[in-house]
Formats: C-alpha cells, sequence, structure tokens
C-alpha cells in the first residue's frame, strides 16, 4: 500500500518539475523584456537595458529557472511588475476566494446531481428534462450564462449586486450576495457534467447482478435506489470530482472575470494581459501543483477502495 | 445499418443551418460587419436587428459573420489535433511497452491540466490571430485524441488476435474492416465534434478575456467582451454573439454524443 | 435632419445642461467632515514621488504631498510649499523663498536641507528616480539659510519652475527617504493634507486627515479612499447606489452609463488628452511625405470625434489646447478630401502599400485604429492590425519594434515640456525619430529664454513647422468627463487632469 502511494508521489515530482521547466521556459522567452514593462510608460531604451541587465534577464534559462525554483520552493515568488506587491501575498489574498467559488460549485453541483439523478429513475420525462438541462449547462460557455443571470437577476430584477466581491468580513449575509451569481454560473457547468457522468455510472451499476438480485428479493426501486446503487456510484464520482478540476479552473478564471472578483483566475488574466512574469509563474506553479496532487489523491483513493486495481500496475 | 437518433437529426439540422450561415454570409447578412457609422451604441432598430456596437457597426451582421471564424477555428483546430494527436496514438497503442507508458504519462499530465490555463499561456506567447488560436486549441485538445486513438489501436489488436487465434484466415480482416472500423471510425468523429464544440468554445472563453482574434474581425467573444459594460443599456450587443456561441458549441456537442451513443450501443 | 440626428442632437443638450448645472452646485458652500470614495482604474505601483511613473499614482501623491508651486487651472503658477521665488538677471539662478512652520507627518521640520534632499536624490547619476532627466539642468542647490534654496542651473531654463508643481516638486522627508531606503514607495511621509492609512494592494488606498496640515481651513474631508475598479462601467454601477462618489476619465460613451442615475452629474474636463497617430518619420514608408499627406486628408477626423467622442472632442492640427500662452496662431491645416487622397496615392505610386498600425488593447486607442484603418483602407492602403496589449504599446514604439500607432499625451505646465521631449532630435521621448535642425534651435532657443514673448514667437515657429513636417498625424483633443454624486462639492478641472481631492468636500455621506 505505502508502496503504492509511494511510486506515484515519486512519478508525480519529476512532472511537475518538468511542467513548471516548461512554464518557465515558454513564459519568460517568448514574452519580451519586462524591464519596459517594469518602468512603465515614458521610459528611455537606455533605462530599460540598464535594468535588463540589472536583474539577470541576460542570463542563461537554466540558471533563471533555478533561481526562480528554489527561491519559490521557500515561498518567495518575487515581486510582481505591476503592483510591486509580493506575489506570494498576491496569491494568498486570492487563493481562498477561488476555493471558495470552487468548493461551493463542487459541493452544489454534486449534491445537486446526485440528488437529482436519483430521482430520475422514477419518472420517464425527468431524465429527459434533466438530459437536456445537463447538456444545455455544458455547452451555454459561462461567460455568456454568467452575463444573462447579471441582466436578469441584476439589472432587470434588481435581487442582486451585479459585480465585485464583499469578504466575509463586511458580513455573512452581504457576502453570500455577491457569491450567488458566481456560484450558480459556476455550479452549471459542474452539475451538468457530473450528471452526464452519474447517469453512466448508474446504469452500469443498475445493470449489475448484484443489484438485479436486490430487487428481485422484492425491494422498491426506492430502497435498491438508495440503499445500493448509489453507494456503489458515489465513488467513481469522487474520484471524478478530483479529476475535473482542472475543468473547474478554466471556468473560474471566466466566471472570476464576469463577475470582477479578486481571485486566481483574474489575477492569472490579468498578468497574462501585463507581461507579469512572476505572477504568471507563481499562478502557474500553483495550478500545476494543486492539480497534480488532486489527481493523486483521486488515483489513491480510488485504488484504495477498488482492491482490483490496487493489484495491477 | 445506420439509425439516426432525433438527437442526432436536431444536431445535424442546426450544423445545416449554421453552414449555410456561415457560407451564405454575403447574402444574408443585412450589412457589412466591418464598416463603421456614427449610429454608436444604437437601439435595436428595422435596419439594426440587434442595434449597433461602439463603432456604430451592426451587431447582427457581425454574428453572422462571425460564424464563419468560429467554424474556421473549431474546425483547424480538431484537424490539427488529430494531425498531432493521431500519431501519438498510434505510436503508443502500436509499439506498447515502455515508450507506451512514457507517451501515456505524458498525455495525461495534459489532459489534466485545465485546457483554458493551457491555453491562455500558449495564445499569450504566439500572439493572437486565427491561425494561431487554431493551433493553440488543437494542441490543447490533442492529447484527448491521442489518448482515443490509442484506445482503439488496442480494441484493433484484440481483434486481431483474438481472430488470428481462431486460425479463420482471410475473414479476420473482413471482421476488423465491416465492424472495428467503423466502429472506429465512429469514436473518432465524435470526439472530433467534442473538440470542434471545445475548440468554439474555448476560443470564445479567451477572445472574452481579451486574447483572441484581432480587430476588426466579427469574433463572437471579443463582441460579448465589447458589450459587457453596456449590459444594462444595450444588452443585446452581448446576449447575441453569446447565444451564437451557445448554440454553436451545443449543435456540435449534440452531433458528437449522440454519435458515441450510438457507437457504444453498436458495441454490444 | 431625420429622426436619428434629431435625437442625438437632444441627448447632447441634455447633456450639457445637466453639465453645467454640475457647474453652478460647485458654488455652495464647503462642509467639514465625511469620506470621499473615488473609483479608478489603478495602475499605482509606489507612492514614492521621486520614483514614480505611472498616471494614476499622481492622483494620490497629490494628497500625501505638497509641491513647491501649484498650477492655476490655465497652467500659471501659484505659490505652495514656496511662498515665493525670484530669478537672477541672468536667468541661471532661483530663489526659493519656503513656507515657515511646516511639518512633515513624521515631525521632520520642511526646511531648505530637505528640499535640498529631495531635489539631490532625484539628480543623483547613480539614482533610478524618474525625473533624473528632467532635472538635468540644474547644476546645484544650495540651502542658503533655513527657509531660502537657490538653484543655481547651467543655462537659463525657465521651464524649471513649472516643473516643481508635479511629481520632481513632490516634497518626502528625508528622515523618511533615510529610514526605510527601498520601502518607501509603501511608507509615504510628506507634508500633504492626508496621510496613508491603509493600502490593500489591488483593492483600495485608505487616506486620513492630516489634522496638522499647514494650511489653515483644509482639507475639508476626514477621509479618502480610492477604490480600484475594473472598468469605468462598474464604477458607474457602484456609484449609481452610493458606494462611490468620483471617478475620473470617462469618455462620451461612458457618460450615457451614468446619464440613467440622477444622482450623478458630470463635468467636462478643460481640454482632454491630446490623440494622434504616431509613425517612424524617419523609417519606410512613413519617410514619404507624399504619404503623410495622404494620410492626412485621408483620415475622417470629424467622423472620429463624431464616433469616439460624441463629436464633444476637438479635432486639431497641433498638440496645443486652445487657451494657452503657447497656443499657435496659424499651422498647417489638412481638411479631409476623399478623393484628393486618392488621387495623392495613385500619383505617388503608393497603391496597396502595407502599413502595420498597432491596436493597443485599451478602448480608445483600439477604436481609433479601427477607425484609422477602414479610412486609410478607403484611400488605397493597406492596413493590417496588429494588436498588442496597453501596458507594452508604448515600450515597443520606443524601442522601434511598433512603426506606426496611435498615441496619447497629456498636457505640460510649460511648452518645453512636450515640445522637447517629443520633437527635439535628442529629445527623451522622441520616438518617432523626428529630426529637424531648424526647428532644434529653436527649441533651445526657447528654453533658455526668459522673455514670454520671445518664447511664444519661436514656439509659434516651431509648431508650424512640425505641422507641415508631420512626424504626428494629428487628430485632436478628447472629451474626458468626470463623474461624480451631487453631493460632492468644490471641484475644480484641472489642466493636467489630475483632481485636486484636497479642496473637495462632501455636503451629507
Amino acid at each position: 500500500m505505502l508502496v503504492l502511494i509511494f511510486s506515484r508521489v515519486a512519478i508525480m515530482v519529476p512532472n511537475v518539475i518538468l511542467l513548471t521547466f516548461l512554464l518557465f521556459a515558454a513564459v519568460t522567452s517568448f514574452l519580451g523584456s519586462p524591464a519596459a514593462i517594469m518602468l512603465g510608460e515614458e521610459a528611455s531604451p537606455e533605462t530599460i537595458a540598464e535594468l535588463n541587465a540589472k536583474m539577470g534577464f541576460d542570463q542563461p534559462l537554466l540558471t533563471r529557472y533555478w533561481d526562480w525554483m528554489t527561491n519559490a520552493l521557500t515561498g518567495d515568488f518575487g515581486r510582481s511588475y505591476t503592483t510591486q506587491q509580493q506575489v506570494a501575498e498576491m496569491i494568498a489574498n486570492a487563493l481562498p476566494l477561488t476555493l471558495e467559488l470552487a468548493l461551493w460549485a463542487i459541493v452544489l453541483g454534486f449534491c445537486g446531481a446526485t440528488l437529482i439523478n436519483s430521482l430520475t429513475f422514477f419518472r420517464k420525462f425527468f431524465q429527459t428534462f434533466t438530459a437536456v438541462i445537463s447538456i444545455i449547462g455544458i455547452t451555454v460557455p459561462n461567460f455568456f450564462l454568467g452575463l444573462l443571470l447579471i441582466y436578469i437577476f441584476s439589472i432587470q430584477l434588481r435581487w442582486l449586486p451585479t459585480t465585485g466581491w464583499a469578504p466575509w468580513s463586511d458580513g455573512v449575509l452581504r457576502h453570500l450576495t455577491y457569491m450567488i451569481l458566481p456560484v450558480m454560473t459556476l455550479t452549471a457547468f459542474y452539475f451538468s457534467s457530473f450528471t452526464l457522468v452519474y447517469k453512466a455510472e448508474y446504469a452500469a451499476v443498475r445493470n449489475n447482478l448484484f443489484i438485479r438480485a436486490a430487487r428481485s428479493k422484492g425491494l422498491s426501486e426506492s430502497r435498491v435506489s438508495f440503499r445500493h446503487i448509489l453507494p456503489n456510484s458515489i465513488l467513481p464520482l469522487i474520484t471524478y470530482a478530483g479529476l475535473s478540476l482542472g475543468q473547474l479552473v478554466g471556468g473560474a478564471v471566466v466566471t472570476e472575470t464576469v463577475f470582477s472578483m479578486p481571485g486566481m483566475g483574474r489575477l492569472l488574466v490579468g498578468a497574462i494581459s501585463a507581461r507579469d512574469f512572476p505572477v504568471m509563474l507563481a499562478v502557474g506553479m500553483v495550478i500545476i501543483v494543486g492539480v497534480m496532487v488532486l489527481n493523486l489523491i483521486a488515483d489513491i483513493t480510488y485504488s484504495l477502495v477498488n482492491p482490483l486495481v490496487r493489484t495491477s500496475a | 445499418m445506420r439509425q439516426l437518433s432525433p438527437r442526432m437529426i436536431l444536431g445535424l439540422c442546426l450544423l445545416l443551418v449554421i453552414t449555410c450561415v456561415a457560407i451564405f454570409a454575403p447574402l444574408i447578412a443585412p450589412l457589412s460587419p466591418t464598416a463603421t457609422s456614427v449610429n454608436v451604441f444604437g437601439a435595436p432598430s428595422g435596419q439594426n436587428l440587434l442595434g449597433t456596437d461602439q463603432l456604430g457597426r451592426d451587431v447582427l451582421s457581425r454574428v453572422i459573420y462571425g460564424t464563419r471564424i468560429s467554424l474556421q477555428v473549431g474546425a483547424s483546430a480538431a484537424v490539427i489535433a488529430v494531425l498531432i494527436g493521431g500519431p501519438l496514438g498510434l505510436i503508443a497503442g502500436f509499439f506498447r511497452g515502455w515508450i507506451d507508458y512514457v507517451l501515456v504519462q505524458v498525455i495525461d499530465i495534459f489532459i489534466a491540466l485545465p485546457g483554458l490555463v493551457l491555453a491562455l499561456i500558449i495564445t499569450a506567447m504566439l500572439g493572437s490571430s486565427v491561425l494561431n488560436l487554431s493551433i493553440t486549441l488543437g494542441v490543447v485538445t490533442a492529447p484527448t485524441v491521442a489518448r482515443l486513438i490509442r484506445g482503439q489501436v488496442f480494441v484493433v489488436r484484440e481483434m486481431l488476435f483474438v481472430e488470428a487465434a481462431r486460425a479463420t484466415g482471410a475473414s479476420s480482416f473482413w471482421i476488423v474492416r465491416k465492424h472495428i472500423v467503423p466502429n472506429t471510425m465512429r469514436v473518432v468523429w465524435s470526439q472530433l465534434a467534442i473538440n470542434v464544440a471545445f475548440a468554439i468554445f474555448t476560443s470564445a472563453s479567451l477572445s472574452f478575456l481579451g486574447l483572441g482574434v484581432p480587430p476588426p474581425s466579427p469574433d463572437w467573444g471579443s463582441m460579448v467582451r465589447d458589450g459587457t459594460s453596456f449590459l444594462s443599456l444595450r444588452p443585446l450587443l452581448s446576449l447575441g454573439p453569446g447565444a451564437a456561441v451557445a448554440l454553436t458549441v451545443f449543435t456540435f456537442y449534440l452531433i458528437g454524443t449522440s454519435m458515441n451513443a450510438a457507437a457504444s450501443s453498436n458495441d454490444h | 435632419m431625420n429622426r436619428r440626428e434629431l435625437m442625438s442632437a437632444v441627448s447632447a443638450l441634455i447633456l450639457t445642461a445637466s453639465m453645467t448645472s454640475g457647474v453652478y452646485a460647485q458654488e455652495a458652500k464647503p462642509v467639514q467632515g465625511g469620506s470621499l470614495n473615488i473609483g479608478f482604474i489603478s495602475d499605482v505601483r509606489t507612492l514614492d514621488p521621486i520614483q514614480s511613473t505611472q498616471w494614476t499614482e499622481r492622483q494620490i501623491l497629490f494628497l500625501i504631498f505638497d509641491t513647491l508651486v501649484e498650477i492655476e487651472p490655465d497652467f500659471s503658477l501659484k505659490p505652495s510649499l514656496a511662498k515665493s521665488w525670484e530669478f537672477s538677471d541672468d536667468g541661471k539662478q532661483m530663489v526659493l523663498k519656503l513656507q515657515e512652520g511646516v511639518k512633515f507627518h513624521d515631525g521632520t521640520p520642511f526646511n531648505a536641507e530637505a528640499v535640498k534632499w529631495n531635489l539631490d536624490t532625484r539628480r543623483d547619476p547613480d539614482g533610478k528616480s524618474s525625473q533624473k532627466k528632467q532635472l538635468e539642468a540644474i547644476a546645484d542647490v544650495v540651502a542658503t539659510d533655513e527657509h531660502t534654496v537657490t538653484i543655481t542651473m547651467k543655462e537659463p531654463y525657465p521651464p524649471l519652475l513649472a516643473l516643481l508643481a508635479d511629481r520632481a516638486g513632490l516634497m518626502v522627508s528625508p528622515t523618511a527617504g533615510e529610514k526605510f531606503g527601498e520601502d518607501l514607495g509603501s511608507n509615504p511621509v510628506g507634508t500633504g493634507p492626508f496621510t496613508l492609512g491603509q493600502w490593500t494592494r489591488g483593492s483600495r488606498i485608505d487616506l486620513a486627515k492630516n489634522p496638522e496640515f499647514w494650511q489653515e481651513g483644509l482639507p475639508h474631508l476626514d477621509a479618502v479612499t480610492f477604490n480600484d475598479i475594473a472598468t469605468n462601467a462598474v464604477g458607474i454601477q457602484r456609484m449609481s447606489v452610493g458606494e462611490l462618489d468620483f471617478i475620473s476619465q470617462l469618455d462620451p460613451l461612458d457618460t450615457r452609463l451614468a446619464g440613467a442615475s440622477p444622482d450623478i452629474e458630470m463635468v467636462k474636463s478643460k481640454s482632454g488628452l491630446w490623440y494622434s497617430l504616431q509613425w517612424k518619420w524617419d523609417a519606410e514608408p512613413y519617410n514619404n511625405p507624399e504619404l503623410r499627406k495622404a494620410v492626412a486628408h485621408g483620415l475622417n477626423r470629424e467622423r472620429l470625434n463624431q464616433i469616439i467622442w460624441n463629436s464633444q472632442g476637438i479635432v486639431s492640427n497641433g498638440f496645443t489646447p486652445d487657451g494657452l500662452w503657447w497656443t499657435p496662431t496659424t499651422l498647417a491645416s489638412y481638411e479631409y478630401d476623399l478623393e484628393k487622397a486618392r488621387q495623392i496615392v495613385k500619383d505617388a505610386g503608393l497603391e496597396g502599400t502595407t502599413l502595420k498600425l498597432a491596436a493597443p488593447s485599451g478602448d480608445t486607442l483600439r477604436r481609433i485604429s479601427e477607425l484609422a484603418k477602414e479610412d486609410l483602407d478607403a484611400i488605397g492602403l493597406k492596413v493590417e492590425l496588429a494588436p498588442v496589449p496597453q501596458s507594452e504599446y508604448y515600450a515597443k514604439t520606443v524601442a522601434g519594434e511598433i512603426r506606426f500607432t496611435p498615441m496619447r499625451w497629456t498636457q505640460r505646465a510649460d511648452p518645453d515640456g512636450l515640445v522637447q521631449f517629443l520633437f527635439a532630435s535628442a529629445g527623451g521621448a522622441n520616438s518617432t525619430g523626428y529630426k529637424n535642425e531648424q526647428v532644434d534651435t529653436w527649441i533651445e532657443e526657447a528654453r533658455v529664454s526668459t522673455d514670454q514673448s520671445a518664447r511664444k514667437a519661436l514656439y509659434d515657429k516651431i509648431q508650424l513647422q512640425i505641422s507641415e513636417d508631420k512626424p504626428y498625424m494629428p487628430i485632436g483633443f478628447s472629451a474626458e468627463f468626470y463623474a461624480m454624486r451631487k453631493v460632492v462639492g468644490g471641484f475644480t478641472p484641472m489642466p493636467d487632469e489630475i483632481p485636486r481631492f484636497r479642496y473637495m468636500w462632501k455636503s451629507q455621506n
């Protein structure tokens, strides 16, 4: 068991290093001189060249990567070119928001999907209804959905604020009113993809002999559903939750931009627009490490629960 | 025997409509998509059914012409994905062993990474243009294609192996050709359709974030972005092109998933 | 006129009416107390005036610090920390007499030594101050006594005083400078009416009233908060629910959004920014005077003004707005003539010439590029738009990577500011490669002359020559607006587009 975990972790580490190196190389090679951005408008070419030399932008790639990586591991991601803030600080401020948003979406999407789909097997029309809703949820781009929700609920009905974000310290209710629309937008997608996977799982489990046996004993449909099928199909879904986090990050980027929320997504987009390398690299690394770790956990959980997988490599 | 499910029919009809709009854009669009006018942020009227944008251009015409760009990007991205992912999948499936293992590791990593973030970074590096967007999205979706093709190669191998073991000679190839290959193709086509949906979805998102096709091209995502500030006054500026994206993505997804359903049901 | 034109004429009238009533509202009496919430699209990096380069930083710096002199709405100068000044006969020496009894926020007394420290730090050749080049004219700064500073220049340089009304004149506490070093940008200490409370980067900057401010009766407000807004539209929406009180740099399209709310009034800025198309004057194909002439006649600037600024901008053939002492009397002018432009292109064999025009991502500049492309494509040229992030377009132009781009500049208090900067062949911001030796001579003469009428005559000649040589294709001055809630008072638009919040008040919350 421990061997399994250890080997998985051992594979992950070089992956992370490779990816972060690729990211670093890509960002620094392609995106031009950062000195010009740091000095802002109205800086002369001499000052720009001077700064480039001073900050060591003319050193070989590997050296720069090594410097950055060793600093990053101690938590020092340097200073943002645009705001001069410590990047670690910026991330510490932005990450909780994105995590919260993602968590809401996962929890609500998960619960919603499992509930509704456990029920649909009773009423056939419910099935088509959910199918349609989930396809819409998956295909409608979240920026469109977000704007639509803003238009309906904030502009026309005036029930909710349009954009922005209030921290918990401003009051629970206030915080929640700002979160409702973004969460709805992100959840729609998650709910939909969950539903589709769930339906497949559910159907597969249902056909399982073991379940058929339970039903032949005369148990009612609902009993079979909730007591037997549900527990068995939840497991793969937990794995899926971890794996789909990647897509969720993408969704969060757009959602945060639509709703002007100061999270990791907006941080990344802003950094890319402004060619703010330290922030781009740091956010990129956080995302890479985060995604890989979650995948790892999902992997391990799955193999822990499914003994068959454990024995095969 | 190919039966077309209602979903499939709906999807194909929509695809037909969208393709016609793209091809016959100059005939359908009432005005030029790039001609500016002094009627800035005009309200929807008889002349401008969806109103005009910040440079006085007709939104409806821009949405219609935008179909061309979206289909271009979507199709090119899917083709590039196959060109990159296909060979990779074939190699992995054919050679198996450690080559396969390494390739799978690499592919899995890229599948796990958020597609949009990857696309963001690559687009930032390459710069924005229809070609670069297609390349970016092709690269981002190539791993799924590779995985898929690899899986199909395995299926074919198994079948061949089994058939060879049964030593029925020529009929094994016949079986492969009659059952396996069509099924494989259906799976590949369905994934392609889904990839096109994803490419259009993502390129619109990239444009919305400000990293998409350069002006003055009538790109749906950029149009949504430009209209966001004026959502309260002129909602159709954003909601119009946004709906177009949703509809197009929906169409391709529908086609892709109904093909998938058909493929898997034929499997048994 | 048809219905649509009537509607826009009427809405323009309504807008003007609401704006004039806004002016009258400013005549009310100041109210003490209250907190002003400003919304701005921030590009603040540091609050150290010596290192400051960014546009929005000045709004905040002008509250925490005082300058040696201040500008009036017509760019003339009035005393601030320097209560009087005198030039020597040969124009090479300037003697400043300082206010007495002024203290920095950390208790350090403000005196001649402090001024010397400020100017010397900026001039330090090993330092990185953004004002180092501006102050090159200074040979030496001496604190002749406690409240007198004598500045000696290498050559007579009249623009120096005007520079001391801007960043170069913002006085920082020397004690703080020594104490904080690199971190001075996060710990600003000045003599101004407000002190820095909290700075939540990327979100807001809170300033609190300085109860010991040296000017009696000021400031009126207890606190000023600068809130980051993503776009003006978001800011206006927040203002309509009372969260924000003031937003600057709105364009006429933004004002449409604000017009919907009865609580908000708009004030038009004095002259806006100067917009133009800039090209690499000494490189192909822009070094061909026929091409430049064709563009000049082919660009429909009136229409551009109509579309981008709702006809509220001012089309101009030069870079100086009306009403300043150096506004030129005559300039070469280019009326929009499509046929003429087409003919010039044909005759010069320029048909189909490809021009790569940068399209910076910011709204206004991008729209200008798009409209320019349309116009120039129509006269037989082929324009390709090259998108570039707003944060990079200027640096790339300076580096020569971008050769044709829309550009904008704000006015300076002294004509030498823009003229020398942009048009002298050795000018610090001369990215066009413009070189005219006669103009160089005139610029040098005008710099060192202390006779304003002589200077004006020279600047007239300079500006006429530039309008003929066309290192830029001038478009005009933008229409910029300030939006504020009706409860805000005491606002006067300034020609450098920086609101002077220290004089403002709020009549209720």
